[in-house]
């Protein structure tokens, strides 16, 4: 009897799964996106696991699922939303703004690769605040609008308003992978105050011209001091980003234009092929240290090299909103749209080039050489 | 290859020519500049318009602009900046000026798109001068407010029509500039100069009204409204002032070019935007000045009657066009 109890105790026991990894959960849907996961936990109820290897494969496992990473996964766990921000579209109007409501995208059966995965695996680092995702997705749209490929004009009209609607979201769920529930217009004055940012300006500049420079440099917090720009950092996490999206990139490019004839075809082509060589000199690339196999570069060089693949990078952002606008576009506009594409797979190339080369004078030698 | 020219008065008086083409790039250099006998003049061009691109949203590398001096500028002037830096933007298309281009300006901060001052003396006519009385910043060429500067100032355009031959668009600049943090409780001051009372009242009271539509603006700003051309009859300019008010206060979304908007009302107070007269010629007018980015206003009344293909024609120039009965969104 009690050697039976015994046994059955032990036997519940052995058989009650592990303890689990500690982690908090309860960020999770309010102000972070996605956190990263200790390998052994039980997926959160309404969450879903993602898990990324090296490559940059992704798979998800759903909620009540034990996460279970292999040789070299990393796993987040993900809440889908929904979730509520503000953008602001203009930087020069900070009293008007967009209030917008959005959720991270189920994993869609179609798709090859889900975006948003793709995006924790290039971009998320660590964990994905709400924030700092829609800063993101802030500076994104500022671009489109500052670019006129998006347009939010005075006195919008509604058609101007939905038009701008389909490609916002087409935007956001491209570049991000998120789908936007509703987005409506509202006034943010009672929060970005701009008499009183312009009062603090003024008084920042009465100050800085008062105070005696070494003050200056104690006075805490006057200015918020921008982030420093680390070379390798900067560069390791640009070319990574160029490295696994460039392949989706271009999968997502051939998927979404269906060419009407045999110019357009060559056309789509060649983008392709170019992008393709691209991809190619960014799997090449050389250390960011080295001019050559066991020769440093100096400082300077390698800051040079760290801005052309910063640059490299912020041409991707610019094909990601391309995409949106080819996927949204009729066959009318696409000259227009293949022009862009042709501009921005320009910039991809001399921002590769610029990065391969050791010195700034090589990039431009071509040109003394030939004008010599 | 385009080629286009951008003129700047020197030091002596005499004109300096710049020259801009647009070529492949071919692995050039970006910009390449050269000045005759001055080598040091051509690198500081380059420098200058390098960073003035930096305030541009868009970038192509497929692309050289090569601009060139006619005779080097006198020893230690600079207001040859500001006419290389619309130069490089005008034969690119950011930037495109109805007519020739005389430009005297100078920055330290060209990446921030700021215009510093000039060394020229006087105002000639039809010279774009830079600084704190000019153009104070690039973006102030669209009528468009400096995103780093105290003072807040917005310009929107009004088509001026008399039947003359001096018809054209004029401008309206509302400067705003918050009101000490004391506390105060005094009426809003709005200050017109150069223009007699009945006009400084009726501007004041169409800023108070717009503003009290808005429900924000009342008791916080010291406000400076400024007209290109002081002297004009008519009320017409009112929806150009309102637009103006709000893009300086922040509460307006942005059009990449500028705001040309024709318009008064009897109550602002309630947003409304109310017919005015001469459709017909002030319609051709802004057909014609319109450029690629601005945004026309007209009001909605107007909407049945416009010149056919007019709306076409503008979207094909990069022009949009909305009537509209209130301000404020949709």
């Amino acid at each position: 009897m009690l050697g039976s109890l015994i046994k059955s105790t032990l036997e519940s026991t052995l058989r009650r799964p592990l303890r689990q990894p500690e982690f908090d959960a309860s960020r999770l849907g309010s102000v972070a996106i996605a956190l990263p996961a200790p390998n052994g936990l039980t997926v959160p109820a309404a969450c879903a696991a993602v898990l990324v290897d090296r490559g940059g494969r992704s798979r998800r496992q759903a909620a009540g699922t034990r996460i279970a990473a292999h040789d070299g996964e990393t796993a987040w766990c993900v809440h889908p939303g929904p979730y509520t921000c503000e953008l602001l579209p203009f930087a020069a109007a900070p009293e008007i703004g967009l209030r917008v409501h959005f959720a991270i995208d189920a994993s869609d059966p179609r798709a090859t690769h889900q975006r948003f995965d793709l995006f924790l695996a290039s971009e998320a680092g660590c964990s994905v605040e709400l924030a700092g995702f829609v800063e993101l997705a802030q500076t994104a749209l500022q671009r489109e609008l500052a670019q006129g490929n998006l347009e939010l004009p005075p006195c919008t009209t509604l058609d101007e308003w939905n038009a701008f609607r389909t490609g916002f979201n087409q935007l956001l769920y491209t570049r991000f992978g998120v789908t936007v529930d509703d987005c409506v217009p509202v006034d943010l004055g009672p929060a970005n105050d701009y008499a009183a940012m312009l009062d603090a300006r003024l008084a920042a500049r009465l100050d800085a011209i008062k105070a005696p420079p070494a003050a200056r440099e104690q006075a805490p917090g006057a200015a918020p001091v921008p982030e420093a720009f680390v070379p390798a950092c900067e560069d390791a996490r640009a070319l990574r980003r160029l490295f696994l999206e460039l392949p989706c990139l271009m999968c997502a490019v051939r998927m979404a234009v269906m060419p009407a004839d045999q110019g357009r075809f060559r056309q789509h082509q060649e983008l392709l092929r170019r992008l393709d060589l691209v991809s190619l000199a960014v799997g090449t690339m050389p250390a960011l240290e080295l001019a050559a196999p066991g020769q440093p570069l100096a400082q300077d060089e390698q800051l040079r090299r760290a801005r052309h693949s910063r640059r490299a990078a912020a041409a991707l952002d610019e094909a990601w909103a391309l995409l949106a606008r080819l996927k949204v576009a009729g066959e009318a506009p696409l000259d227009t749209l293949f022009d862009e594409a042709d501009r921005i797979v320009a910039n991809l190339e001399t921002e590769a080039g610029a990065r391969r080369a050791i010195s700034a004078r090589e990039v431009e030698r071509d040109s003394e050489l030939e004008e010599a | 290859m385009s080629m286009i020219q951008c003129r700047s008065i020197g030091l002596d008086g005499g004109l300096l020519t710049i020259t801009a083409t647009r070529r492949p790039r071919a692995g050039r250099a970006d910009v390449k500049c050269s000045v005759p006998g001055s080598p040091a003049v051509a690198e500081r061009m380059q420098q200058v318009v390098r960073l003035a691109r930096h305030t541009e949203p868009r970038f192509d590398s497929r692309e050289q602009v090569v601009l060139s001096l006619d005779r080097a500028p006198d020893e230690g002037a600079r207001d040859w900046e500001l006419a290389a830096v619309l130069a490089d933007r005008i034969v690119r298309g950011v930037f495109t000026p109805q007519r020739e281009v005389v430009a005297n300006g100078w920055s330290d901060a060209w990446h921030l798109g700021r215009i510093d001052g000039r060394q020229l003396a006087g105002t000639p006519d039809g010279v774009l001068l830079g600084g704190a009385d000019g153009v104070p910043h690039l973006g102030a060429l669209n009528g468009q407010a400096d995103p780093g500067a105290g003072v807040s100032s917005a310009r929107a355009w009004f088509p001026m029509y008399s039947g003359g031959e001096h018809d054209g668009l004029g401008w309206v600049e509302v400067s705003v500039r918050p009101l000490a943090r004391a506390g105060q409780v005094e009426d809003d001051p709005v200050s017109v100069p150069d223009v007699d009372a009945v006009r400084q009242a009726q501007v004041a009271a169409v800023l108070a009204g717009a503003r009290h539509f808005d429900g924000r603006g009342q008791g916080q700003w010291r406000t400076t409204v400024r007209f290109g051309e002081p002297r004009f009859a008519g009320n017409s300019y009112e929806l150009a002032l309102v637009m103006a008010d709000r893009m300086a206060r922040g509460r307006e979304f942005a059009a990449r070019g500028r705001v040309i908007a024709t318009g008064a009302s009897s109550a602002w107070h309630a947003g409304r935007v109310e017919s005015v007269e001469a459709l017909a010629p002030k319609c051709a007018l802004i057909a014609r000045e319109a450029g690629p980015g601005d945004r026309v206003l007209l009001p909605k009344e107007w909407e049945n009657a416009l010149p056919q293909g007019m709306r076409d024609a503008l979207r094909a120039r990069g022009a949009s066009l909305a009537c509209v009965e209130r301000i404020g969104i949709i």
